[in-house]
């Protein structure tokens, strides 16, 4: 540990200075906008935000569609990374290989996939006709569902790497222990290895939430204008209708999310062990 | 859990992350003219159509510049603050910290309409300079971070030992610090460079004419045409992310960096 503290400041200062010019300044006068009238500050314009269906409608579709992509990838995220926690070191690194690979392709490309799947003439809608249960294509692009199965792809290997990692990290013999003392699967995991692994969880928890808030190009391309989530109601408002003050309220409510579902995820993650 | 369940759960599990990927390279591949699976026979000329569309060529050659001159600008910034906060006591170390790690918690469509806005549209700032800032602090909490970790795994004795035997301080960075922490770089060199590479939210207000990455050009080209050169291009791009990986993975061992 060296001690020369303006040495520290030279070396460090560029980047702070750099992240605050390039992020901060600007993120805080938008946030600011929607506070701003005329004679002073107000609260107008999210009075006025609030008012319109639409933006509640699609608050909560964003806020719900978060939960349900979070909840959805933990529970597969657990079957998923105990099965390959007790595979063998080799097959474990493939399969984490395998795992972590769609991380690294570009999210538009990702999400194209689904077109072909879930589009008119896509294999979905092909395999309902020939076996009969449908007579026409059904309408499976630009549905909540639609945007729904595209984030829980995109997300998934996020909470998995996660409660891999936990699950790697928790004693062995734990879940053995509680087998012999009698419990059953549900116990043992409710009592064991939920505890031992929530702050697994909680990271994979934070990611998958806030990442899915603040998705683009998913309901972008799977929901359109019909299914709008906050950024791409974001985007709209400024492109179509030059609606600078819904952009700031938007801004303020997808920032604040997020910060509170961080802030409340850390929480859970420590209340626990202190016990 | 038991032996068959396991393999069933991984099967579907690989069939839902890796799937739609192989139906759009089998897509791509398709002689006909609209996007279907499966192909209506099989021929490169969607391959092909993609090097002669003149938006997604401009575009690449955006997107590239974006992420290796970003990346690259982001570590002349990352690795001394990097430095900084593992090897001083840090006056404000976690303010700087924070800061420093904001990129990645502000949602960057929020970024690109505030430099649109306040920078870009009040100063006559070139769209194209903007969007390389952002592209730049984007990708720099991601060079600190993967550094940091570096350095921390490096004992602090080596360059006091060098500093002792004479060396100045700056020469014993460049002589015994840089050589250990070169995989590190690396690790945060391809990072940055995917991060920034496949980046839409923060390029969505920052485009202009002549100014546009490629994961917009898709997005937009999309709208317009429904035929398979978005699914070639993808597919493209997936084995151009793969073979990075893959050569990282092999020389570095990437995986324990990220």
């Amino acid at each position: 540990m060296f001690q020369n503290r303006a040495e520290a400041l030279v070396l460090a200062l560029p980047a702070a200075v750099f992240a605050a010019i390039i992020f901060l300044v600007p993120v805080v006068i938008v946030l600011a906008e929607g506070f701003r009238s005329p004679t002073g500050w107000t609260f107008a314009a999210y009075g006025h935000f609030f008012s319109e269906p639409l933006n509640r409608l699609v608050l909560v579709r964003t806020f719900k569609l978060g939960i349900a992509v979070t909840l959805v990838s933990a529970v597969i995220g657990y079957a998923a990374a105990f099965a390959i926690v007790n595979l063998s070191a080799a097959g474990k690194g493939r399969m984490i290989g395998l795992i972590s690979l769609p991380l690294m392709i570009s999210p538009v490309a990702r999400t194209y996939a689904w077109i072909v799947i879930l589009g008119r003439t896509g294999i979905v809608n092909q395999a309902l006709q020939a076996i009969g249960l449908s007579d026409e294509p059904i309408r499976l692009l630009f549905t909540e569902t639609a945007v729904f199965i595209g984030l829980l792809q995109l997300f998934l290997p996020l909470m998995t790497l996660s409660l891999i990692s936990a699950l790697e990290n928790m004693p062995k013999d734990a879940i053995l222990a509680a087998r012999v003392l009698g419990a059953n699967w549900f116990q043992v995991f409710w009592k064991v290895i939920l505890p031992l692994t929530r702050e697994g969880l909680v990271v994979g928890g934070t990611l998958v939430f806030t990442g899915s808030l603040t998705a683009y190009i998913t309901p972008a391309i799977l929901g359109g204008s019909k299914v709008l989530m906050l950024e791409t109601l974001l985007f709209q408002r400024v492109t179509v209708a030059n609606d600078f003050v819904s952009a700031s309220v938007i801004a303020f409510i997808l920032i604040a999310m997020c910060f509170a579902a961080n802030l409340l995820l850390k929480r859970l993650a420590t209340a626990r062990n202190k016990r | 859990m038991n032996r068959t369940f396991s393999p069933l759960i991984l099967a579907a599990l690989l069939i839902f992350l890796i799937g739609p990927f192989l139906i759009i390279v089998a897509a791509s591949l398709s002689a006909g003219d609209t996007l279907t699976f499966p192909p209506q026979g099989l021929s490169l000329r969607w391959i092909a159509k993609v090097f002669t569309v003149e938006s997604f060529r401009d575009s690449f050659i955006m997107s590239m510049i974006l992420a290796v001159g970003g990346t690259f600008l982001a570590l002349l910034l990352g690795v001394p603050a990097a430095y900084a906060l593992s090897r001083y006591k840090l006056p404000f170390g976690e303010v700087v910290n924070t800061i420093v790690t904001l990129p990645i918690i502000v949602p960057g469509i929020i970024v690109g309409l505030a430099l649109l806005r306040y920078v870009v549209v009040p100063f006559s700032f070139s769209i194209g300079i903007a969007l390389f800032l952002a592209h730049t602090a984007l990708v720099l909490p991601y060079t600190v971070r993967v550094v940091s970790s570096s350095f921390n795994n490096l004992r602090s004795d080596m360059e006091e030992a060098a500093v002792l035997l004479g060396a100045t301080r700056l020469g014993a960075f460049f002589k015994v610090v840089l050589p250990n922490i070169q995989s590190g770089i690396l690790a945060a060199f391809i990072l940055g460079f995917v991060t920034s590479f496949n980046q839409v939210p923060v390029s969505l207000f920052l485009s202009g004419p002549g100014v546009r990455t490629l994961p917009i050009d898709m997005l937009s080209y999309m709208e317009t045409t429904y035929d398979p050169s978005v699914a070639a291009l993808s597919a493209l791009l997936a084995l151009m992310s793969i073979g990075i990986v893959f050569l990282a993975e092999r020389f570095l061992g990437f995986s324990r960096y990220v």
